[in-house]
């Protein structure tokens, strides 16, 4: 992990245990970018999701650029089962509003913890009782 | 009750009749503290007298000396903690890459785009 001064070191640990909560909590392995997505920001956070590798089919990536003030949320083939567009959307949706008011580490590890929400396996009720 | 008619000229007089009735009596409160002489109350025993520079020192420099400190201790947090994120005045911070590949340079190069995927995008 290159540690920028994007963040400070609080603000890194906040992101970093949202992230830790998301794969405790859901199993749910979430990256986060924060940097400029050149060109066509879509088509660049896709390529970002795509680096992570054999890791990549059950990830979520979600990217952020402050520059050009746009939140990429990309999701894995098989993660997608969990995480529908609908879930990803509302928590692209918390990070926003966040990111207007100027907190940057506050909306990514309060949209990572949403993201962990929605993708938490329902406990099914009726397996385990005869 | 029967409404009183007041020309303006006896209003004139009766508040100039006040002012000078309430200065009069301000006066008067304070005649003992005038009784010793301007500038000189019993058993007083003033020094000399400020040179210019001591004038100076503690009627300029003291004063902004307390000034500046305050304005230091108002703008030294933010001034430590560096430049934040302010929505619209662009970016400047290197990528910050949590959780992702060990040599993200590389990585990036040499992957091909997921395909399949879903998500949401977003804007503010």
């Amino acid at each position: 992990m290159p540690a920028g001064d994007a963040f400070s070191a609080r603000q890194q640990e906040d992101v970093v245990r949202a992230i830790r909560l998301a794969r405790q909590q859901s199993d749910l392995p979430v990256s986060v970018y924060v940097g400029t997505l050149e060109g066509d920001s879509r088509a660049t956070a896709l390529q970002l999701h795509g680096a992570l590798g054999d890791r990549a089919a059950g990830s979520v990536l979600v990217a952020v650029d402050p520059g050009a003030r746009r939140v990429e949320i990309v999701t894995g083939p098989e993660v997608r089962r969990r995480l529908d567009d609908r879930a990803a959307g509302l928590a692209a949706m918390t990070m926003t509003s966040a990111f207007q008011a100027g907190d940057l580490s506050g909306g990514i590890a309060n949209g990572v913890l949403a993201l962990a929400e929605h993708a938490h396996a329902p406990r099914s009720l009726h397996t385990d009782t005869p | 009750m029967i409404a009183r008619t007041v020309s303006p000229g006896s209003a004139l007089r009766r508040a100039g009749l006040i002012a000078t009735a309430t200065s009069a009596l301000v006066l008067v409160a304070a005649l003992p503290a005038l009784a010793t002489g301007p500038g000189r109350d019993g058993g007083s025993e003033p020094g000399d007298g400020f040179s210019v520079l001591e004038t100076l020192f503690w009627f300029v420099g003291v004063p902004a000396a307390i000034f500046v400190g305050i304005a230091l201790l108002v703008t030294a947090p933010s001034m430590a903690r560096g430049p934040r994120y302010r929505p619209g005045l662009g970016w400047w911070a290197a990528p910050v890459w949590f959780n992702g590949p060990d040599d993200a340079d590389t990585a990036v190069r040499t992957a091909t785009a997921t395909t399949g995927g879903g998500g949401a995008s977003a804007r503010w």
